[in-house]
């Protein structure tokens, strides 16, 4: 009896006053815990996939790496070789930027994950080991253009390969020496909490959110500019445009050389050109002297190219090839240069080079089909747009304002086509040269101009009355001008303090370019007239 | 002991396991035509000295190949390729055929293998001939013309083997304070004893080499028009002749010829190097007077020569505009001037090729070493022949006073910058017929008629190298034996040292 009532008394207590562990919570739903190593190779996989892959694949056209030694001798006998040729090796694979990305955020993980273990990271102190992450993917968004553009391209997956193998051995070496197991990679830690996990997992996206923020806030225009090279090289003219207006607002002559070339493309040169402020901010940019005055380099193959000028490409792409070696973008363009020229054996020489770079076949298989098949080439509608625009004559480049595509086409006296008026026409309204744009206007006569012709007429016709009978169309802009003269007279006495205030609200209207666009330029062209200096 | 040999002689086994034996094929079908290779070696004239000549199959459809070649006065040596076609041949057993077929022709016999079997293309012939080619080549190596220069080097070529060695590189990695340019490097009497080269911008200066001491000096001053240029050394005494010129270039927008290099003016140097002195030969004003070549018996100092073009709608301060503007106008001819070498005095100019008559333009006159031949580039107009697709190689016989072009080595495009070997019997030149873009060097043989004969592109270990090689040769020049100095010599001397400035002396003083 005493035992029974004893059983009895037991459970009624474990009903009154229930264990812990036998009680029935109800709890929020929790998730379990990550591994911060596979969230921060998804999230930096993402990042360089993603938010940066157009400029790591501009990054691979800007290099280098074949399977030929003859052509890999450029690299010979620099310091570091070794490791920048195996890291143009790795960059190659950004010919896909996801599969690039794979790479780049494998190294960068197995780096933090080895980087804890070396040090020995424990508790609190784990969240040290993004510091190496952090300062990669910050570096690599400060640098911009520099990432690329006249240096060492192998150092982009040279260097974090080069850190992940020195934490290897070193990891190797330490696991040698020690009983202590290595933490997990794919799980979170066991001795970790959850709070620690979260926060871990926080941090692990710290080192992209300082990327995005860098590129967000000091280079804005990197992503734009190459994903507009992206688009060229896909041949995408109209979402080329379409970025370039979208981001009207960065004022960078490289953005602005994609843009136009995209307009010549597209027959929009005469309607399209002002829709983007142009007043020239200055990207972060060094180039191989450290100086960064040659700004002008980095759009000026394609730029020649597009504007017909395919001598002058070739001119270009060779002393890009002569300061940086070899690279896929020069290559490439040398190649399309040749069949223009049909100089087959050349373009020959170019395509057999390009056959011992990796993942190239494509761009090849397009190409080399033109080979010896000028009918093939001038079919080609990119091919189609240059040739409208290839120079009647021969004359020097020495002879012309640089750089070369503006001064040709300010020169321009005989084209093959409409589009090379337009191109000149477009050129001299840019640079605001009204008496040679109105002398090269009259093959328009009695036609209505495309737009933005019709409104530099229709500014010029205040001074020349007479052009408003020379044109259709040109008394609606009268109208719109009128009122453009009467809203910008309180900001005409400080231009320069207005010019960006006022681009909303006029984009794409020539008269404000001609008084509020290009101001430095101006300024320049006023204050050294007599100079032979460039066009701008 | 006996391990040893053991060892050597799995070694050797092993070794000629690595290397694939060629048989010819037992079965085949006669084709009409003749293999065509690359580079084309076809029926030409080797030096019996020379490397293999490595080609390219060009048979798209062909999985492997098999070459025989068999000498007229013995000897067989089969080869072959696969998959890639490169038909690569041992270097000694090619030695040991050549050298038996001295004087003597080659049959070769090539083989492919295609998806039908095999086919026999038509036999074609390598003559050997009996004089060797003097066995060192230096060169340049340099990206295409155009403005800009970065990593360039003066190379030297062994034509028996494949070895290349580096005779001087500038540096290799960008840096404002050490990039500099290195040109025009000459030898003296075909000989590595008396070398010089330029070096330009930092570090500039013309480096002198005598056997192994190493000098820098600087070929200037304000009563020179610039610092010298095109050399070439008197054959028997220590003087230099030097064109000195204020070059210009300029480029073509829509033109194949894609460059023209222009001189707004140019004038002859005669510089000692024994004493450091520096005379002016020829500097007249209204005349561009360059590419100065002695004679081999050091008596005749043969130069170009043009007439500066005339036109009063220029003001002298627009004389490169002019000479832009006229640039087809300028038409040079091949002169030259006795040269006494006791009194060290020229005498009064004369002609020798008379092309501005035939509204043709020469340049780069180049003695043989037998004195008897004057090897010139002949073309439209102009004297930088290099980016000249009329340009092709002249020589006018001093003996018949005949002049004619080598038909035979030349080709459609560039044909340009050349060099004798010492035995007067073979040219190496630069041209730009394999893709019109890159230069390239071939040898031609020279024979006793004053005939040139098919040239050959230079042999490459890899023929696919000339394809590969994305910088263009220039300025060839055979020796007979390899450069003394080493690079870092030559880095030290040019890192290292000013250089002593020549002292110019007037006409008057050189009179007196």
């Amino acid at each position: 009896m005493p035992k029974k009532h004893s059983e009895k008394k037991a459970k009624t207590m474990a009903v009154l006053h229930p264990r812990p562990h036998e009680t029935k919570r109800k709890v929020a739903p929790t998730f379990p815990l990550i591994s911060p190593y596979i969230f921060l190779f998804v999230v930096v996989w993402a990042w360089a996939a993603f938010w940066y892959g157009d400029v790591f694949r501009i990054a691979r056209e800007f290099s280098f790496w074949s399977s030929n030694g003859t052509l890999m001798s450029y690299e010979d006998g620099r310091p570091w070789e070794l490791l920048w040729r195996i890291g143009l090796f790795l960059l190659q694979f950004f010919r896909w930027p996801a599969l690039g990305a794979l790479l780049l955020s494998f190294f960068v993980t197995a780096s933090t994950y080895l980087f804890s273990y070396c040090l020995r990271l424990r508790s609190w102190w784990r969240l040290l080991q993004f510091v190496p992450a952090i300062l990669f993917l910050a570096s690599i968004a400060y640098v911009g253009f520099d990432l690329y553009y006249e240096t060492e391209t192998g150092m982009i997956m040279g260097i974090p390969f080069l850190c992940f193998l020195i934490l290897l051995v070193a990891g190797v070496m330490i696991r040698s020496f020690s009983r202590k197991g290595m933490p997990p990679l794919l799980k979170a830690d066991k001795g970790e909490s959850r709070r620690q996990n979260h926060v871990q997992l926080a941090l692990a996206l710290v080192p992209v959110l300082i990327a995005m923020a860098i590129t967000q806030w000091m280079r804005p225009y990197v992503r734009v500019v190459t994903r507009m090279q992206r688009y060229m090289m896909e041949q995408n003219w109209k979402d080329m445009a379409e970025t370039g207006r979208d981001n009207g607002n960065l004022s960078y002559r490289p953005l602005a050389a994609y843009y136009a070339i995209a307009l010549v493309q597209r027959g929009e040169i005469g309607t399209r050109l002002f829709d983007i402020r142009m007043d020239y901010d200055t990207p972060y940019m060094h180039g191989y002297n450290g100086t960064g005055n040659d700004i002008a380099n980095y759009y000026l193959p394609e730029c020649d190219f597009y504007a017909g000028l395919v001598e002058t490409s070739i001119h270009h792409s060779m002393e890009n090839m002569t300061m940086n070696g070899p690279n896929l973008r020069a290559l490439k363009l040398l190649a399309k240069c040749a069949l223009l020229t049909g100089e087959w054996e050349v373009a020959e020489k170019y395509f057999t080079v390009l056959h011992t770079v990796p993942f190239e076949g494509k761009w090849l298989r397009k190409y080399e089909s033109m080979l010896r098949d000028t009918a093939a080439i001038n079919r080609d509608p990119e091919f189609h747009m240059v040739r409208l625009t290839e120079p009647v004559h021969d004359i020097f480049e020495n002879n012309l304002v640089q750089p070369v595509f503006l001064g040709y086409n300010a020169a321009l006296l005989e084209g093959r086509s409409i589009n090379a008026l337009w191109n000149s026409l477009a050129v001299h309204i840019y640079t605001k040269s009204m008496p040679q744009f109105i002398y090269r206007c009259q093959p328009m006569k009695g036609t209505a101009p495309p737009e933005s012709f019709a409104e530099a007429l229709a500014l010029m016709s205040s001074k020349q009355p007479e052009l408003k009978q020379m044109y259709s169309g040109l008394d609606f802009q009268r109208s719109r001008l009128s009122r453009f003269a009467s809203e910008i007279k309180p900001y005409m006495k400080d231009k320069q303090k207005y010019a960006k205030e006022l681009y909303p609200k006029y984009k794409g209207y020539y008269p404000y370019y001609y008084f509020f666009g290009n101001l430095k330029a101006t300024k320049k062209k006023e204050d050294n007239a007599t100079s032979k200096s460039g066009v701008n | 002991m006996k391990r040893i040999c053991l060892l050597l002689v799995c070694a050797l086994a092993l070794a000629s396991c690595g290397k694939k034996r060629y048989a010819l094929p037992s079965a085949s079908v006669d084709y009409a035509e003749e293999a065509q290779t690359y580079p084309d070696y076809n029926n030409v004239v080797v030096p019996p000295n020379i490397a293999p000549l490595n080609f390219i199959l060009k048979e798209a459809e062909a999985s492997e190949a098999v070459v025989e070649y068999r000498g007229s006065k013995g000897g067989q040596l089969i080869t072959g390729a696969g998959e890639d076609l490169k038909v690569k041949i041992d270097t000694t057993e090619w030695r040991s055929l050549l050298e038996k077929n001295r004087g003597a022709d080659l049959q070769v016999t090539v083989y492919a293998h295609l998806p039908s079997g095999w086919r026999k293309y038509k036999s074609h012939v390598i003559s050997v001939a009996e004089e060797e080619i003097d066995p060192y080549l230096s060169y340049r190596l340099i990206e295409p013309g155009y403005e800009l220069y970065r990593q360039l080097g003066l190379y030297q070529r062994n034509l028996t083997n494949w070895t290349v060695t580096t005779i001087y590189e500038n540096n290799r990695v960008y840096s404002d304070e050490h990039n500099h340019c290195i040109n025009c490097h000459n030898y003296q009497n075909n000989s590595t004893e008396r070398m010089l080269f330029h070096v330009r911008a930092n570090h500039g200066g013309t480096v002198i080499v005598e056997g192994t001491k190493i000098k820098k000096v600087q070929i200037k001053g304000d009563s020179i028009l610039a610092a010298g240029v095109y050399p070439s050394w008197h054959p028997k005494s220590n003087k230099v002749a030097f064109s000195t010129n204020d070059t210009g270039q300029t480029f073509h927008i829509h033109s194949p010829e894609k460059i023209e290099v222009l001189d707004d003016k140019s004038d002859l140097l005669l510089y000692d190097v024994d004493k450091n002195e520096v005379r002016t030969i020829l500097g007249d004003t209204m005349k561009l007077e360059t590419f100065p070549c002695w004679s081999p018996d050091g008596n005749w100092l043969y130069y170009c020569e043009a007439d500066e073009p005339v036109d009063e709608s220029f003001p002298d301060s627009l004389l490169s505009q002019k000479m832009v503007r006229h640039y087809q106008d300028l038409l040079y001819d091949i002169k030259r001037l006795p040269y006494d070498q006791r009194t060290g005095k020229f005498g009064e100019a004369e002609t020798v090729v008379d092309c501005r008559s035939r509204h043709r333009s020469a340049s780069f006159p180049k003695l043989s070493p037998d004195g008897r031949y004057v090897l010139f580039a002949e073309g439209d107009y102009g004297q930088f022949h290099i980016w000249h697709k009329s340009s092709d190689l002249f020589v006018k016989d001093l003996r018949t006073d005949s002049v004619y072009p080598l038909t035979a080595a030349n080709s459609p495009d560039v044909d340009s910058y050349h060099t004798w070997s010492s035995n007067s019997r073979w040219i190496v030149f630069s041209t730009r017929r394999m893709d019109g873009n890159y230069t390239r060097l071939f040898v031609a043989y020279f024979d006793r008629k004053g005939q040139a004969h098919k040239a050959f592109c230079l042999p490459q270990e890899d023929p696919e190298q000339n394809i590969m090689l994305l910088r263009s040769y220039n300025v060839p020049e055979l020796t007979r034996d390899a450069v003394r100095v080493t690079p870092s010599e030559l880095r030290q001397c040019i890192y290292e040292t000013e250089g002593e400035p020549a002292k110019y002396i007037s006409q008057y003083e050189s009179n007196h």
